[in-house]
C-alpha cells in the first residue's frame, strides 16, 4: 500500500506546490490524478519517486518511508528519456545492473515480449517512433518488477491513435504484473478508461478537491456509455473545482472589472 | 568470381536483413566522395607544374610539385625525413598527452564542483586570452631551449580547447537523463561512468580533435624557438638556406600528418559514437 501523509512541498523560491496532500493507494489499484497544468501533479509523483523530498509530511510504501528513489517504485516520465547511447535492450536492462547477467537477460527478454518490441531489441533509440520509445520507457520502468509504477502524463506527447493503443498496452502489462499504478494525466478520457479511482487536483497550492470511485469493470469499451458517463462525472468534478474559489479570491471585487 | 558470389549470397542469406544490401552501395559512393577530395589539390598541382614547365613562371621561389616531391624523395631515402617526422610527432604526442590529461582533470573538477569552477575558471579564461606564442620567451627562460619548454608549450596549446570542451560538456548534460540514473539509484561512480561519460563523449572527442590540431600548430612555434631536428627545423633551415622546396616539403608533410592523426582520432572514437542522432548522413 502506498501512503501519502499530509505532504506539503514548498520550493526554495517560495512557490507552494502542494499543501496538505494525503493519498492512499491499495496494492494493485489504478489511481489517476487529473488536473490542469501546474497543479502540482508532477511534483507529487516526483516526491513519491523519491526524486524530491517533501517539506512536511511523509510518504510510505508498506512499512518503509520513502526518502530517496526506491527499488520498488518505478517512474515513467512524460518523455521517454531513453539513454541514446544504449540499445533498446540495454535501456530496458539499465535498472537491472545489480542482477546476474542471465537473470537480467531473461527479465529484459520477457518485458520486451510483453511490449512487443523484440524485433527492436538491438536498435538505437533514435530509430524508434515516439510510441515505440515510450513503450521502451515503460518496459524499462517495469523490468525490475516494481510494486508501484508511477506514470507522469506518459502519453501526452503522442497522437490519439498511439495514445489509445498504449493505454491498452499499459492495461495488458498491469494484468501481467499487477503493480500499483498511479497515473497523472490531464486527459479525462485516459483517466476514465484506465483508473479504478480518480482524484481531482487544484493548483496554487496543489491539493485534492474531489475523489471519484469509478466502480467500472474491465475490460471497458473506450467509447461505450459507461466510460462516456464517467468522463462527464470527472469533467463535472473538474468544473466544480474551478468554481471553488481558492483562499482569498472571494474578497476580490468582481464588480471592479 | 564464383566464390565471391557464393560468399556474398550466403552472407546475405545469413543476415536476411536490409543491412547488407544497404551498406554496399554507400561504400562505393563513399570511396567516390573520398576521391573527390583529391580533385582540387591535384588540379592545382598540375596547373602549377605546367606553368613552370612552359615558362609562365620561373619556379625559383615557387618550386613546381615535381621538385617538391624530388626533395621529399631525397629526404626520405636518406632517412632524414623520418627522423624529423619521428621527433616532431613525439613532441606533439607528449605535449598532447600532458595537455589533455591536465585539461580533462581540471575540466572535470570544474564541471563537477561549483566551488572549483568559481575558483579556477576565471583565471583560466584570463590565461586563455593570452596568445599562447607569447609564452615562448618566458618558457625558454624557465625551461631552457630543449625538449621541456617545447612540450610545455604544446601542452598549453592543447589544454584550452580540451578544458573548454570538457567543462561545457559536463555543464550541458541533460538533467532529465541524470534523473533516469537517480531513479535507478546509481552510485556517484555509476552516475559518472554510465550517464555522464557517455553523455559528454561526443563533445569531448570534438575538443580532443581541436586540441590535437592546435598541438600541430604549436609544435612549429616550439621548433622555431631553436631545434636541431623536427619538421619545424626543416622550415627554418629551408628559409635560412633559401630552399623553398624544402619548406614546401615540410608543409606538405605537416598537412599529411595532421590529417592522418586527426583521422586516427576520429576513427578511434567512432565506434563509441554510433548511437548519435546527427544531421550528417551515416553509413
Amino acid at each position: 500500500m502506498l501512503l501519502v501523509e499530509k505532504v506539503d512541498k514548498v520550493y526554495p523560491n517560495g512557490a507552494e506546490a502542494l499543501e496538505n496532500v494525503s493519498l492512499r493507494v491499495n496494492a494493485g489499484e489504478i489511481v489517476a490524478v487529473v488536473g490542469g497544468s501546474g497543479c502540482g501533479k508532477s511534483t507529487l509523483l516526483r516526491l513519491i519517486a523519491g526524486l524530491d523530498r517533501p517539506t512536511h509530511g511523509r510518504i510510505r510504501l508498506d512499512t518503509e518511508t520513502i526518502e530517496a528513489p526506491h527499488p520498488a517504485v518505478g517512474l515513467v516520465f512524460q518523455e521517454p528519456r531513453l539513454l541514446p547511447w544504449l540499445t533498446v535492450a540495454q535501456n530496458i536492462g539499465f535498472g537491472l545492473s545489480d542482477r546476474a547477467n542471465q537473470e537480467r537477460d531473461d527479465l529484459v527478454r520477457e518485458v520486451l515480449q510483453r511490449v512487443g518490441l523484440v524485433d527492436c531489441a538491438s536498435n538505437w533509440p533514435r530509430e524508434l517512433s515516439g510510441g515505440q520509445a515510450q513503450r521502451v520507457a515503460i518496459a524499462r520502468a517495469l523490468a525490475p518488477r516494481p510494486k508501484v509504477l508511477l506514470l507522469d502524463e506518459p502519453f501526452s506527447a503522442l497522437d490519439a491513435f498511439t495514445r489509445a493503443s498504449l493505454q491498452e498496452h499499459v492495461l495488458d502489462l498491469w494484468n501481467a504484473f499487477r503493480p500499483t499504478l498511479l497515473l497523472v494525466t490531464h486527459d479525462v478520457e485516459e483517466a476514465a478508461f484506465l483508473a479504478d479511482r480518480v482524484l481531482v487536483m487544484r493548483p496554487r497550492p496543489g491539493r485534492f478537491v474531489a475523489e471519484i470511485d469509478l466502480g467500472l469493470a474491465r475490460p471497458r469499451e473506450r467509447y461505450g456509455p459507461e466510460v462516456e458517463a464517467t468522463k462527464r462525472r470527472i469533467l463535472g468534478a473538474l468544473d466544480r473545482s474551478l468554481r471553488l474559489h481558492p483562499k482569498g479570491e472571494e474578497l476580490a471585487p468582481a464588480a471592479a472589472i | 568470381m564464383v566464390t565471391m558470389t557464393a560468399i556474398e549470397t550466403s552472407h546475405l542469406a545469413e543476415e536476411k536483413s536490409a543491412v547488407t544490401t544497404r551498406s554496399e552501395a554507400p561504400s562505393r559512393r563513399l570511396s567516390g566522395r573520398f576521391l573527390l577530395g583529391f580533385v582540387l589539390p591535384v588540379l592545382l598541382a598540375l596547373i602549377w607544374e605546367a606553368a613552370v614547365r612552359f615558362g609562365f613562371a620561373q619556379g625559383r621561389l615557387m618550386p613546381p610539385p615535381s621538385r617538391i616531391f624530388a626533395t621529399l624523395y631525397d629526404l626520405a631515402i636518406t632517412g632524414e625525413l623520418f627522423r624529423h617526422i619521428a621527433v616532431t610527432t613525439a613532441r606533439v604526442a607528449a605535449g598532447f598527452v600532458v595537455g589533455v590529461l591536465a585539461a580533462t582533470l581540471i575540466g572535470a573538477l570544474a564541471g563537477a564542483s561549483r566551488l572549483a569552477r568559481d575558483l579556477v575558471d576565471p583565471t583560466l579564461q584570463g590565461l586563455r586570452a593570452v596568445p599562447s606564442i607569447a609564452w615562448v620567451p618566458l618558457f625558454i627562460l624557465w625551461f631552457g631551449i630543449f625538449e621541456q619548454s617545447k612540450i610545455i608549450l604544446i601542452a598549453v596549446g592543447c589544454f584550452f580547447p580540451v578544458y573548454l570542451g570538457m567543462l561545457g560538456a559536463i555543464l550541458s548534460v541533460d538533467r532529465k537523463v541524470v534523473e533516469v540514473g537517480r531513479i535507478f539509484r546509481l552510485s556517484t561512480f555509476g552516475l559518472v561512468f554510465r550517464i555522464l561519460l557517455p553523455a559528454i563523449l561526443p563533445t569531448y572527442v570534438v575538443s580532443l580533435r581541436a586540441g590535437l590540431g592546435l598541438g600541430w600548430m604549436f609544435v612549429v612555434a616550439a621548433e622555431f624557438m631553436g631545434a636541431s631536428e623536427g619538421l619545424g627545423y626543416l622550415l627554418v633551415d629551408g628559409q635560412q638556406l633559401g630552399k623553398p622546396d624544402q619548406i614546401l616539403a615540410a608543409i606538405l608533410t605537416f598537412a599529411v600528418l595532421g590529417k592522418l592523426t586527426d583521422g586516427l582520432l576520429a576513427a578511434a572514437s567512432a565506434p563509441f559514437l554510433t548511437w548519435q542522432d546527427t544531421f550528417a548522413p551515416r553509413n
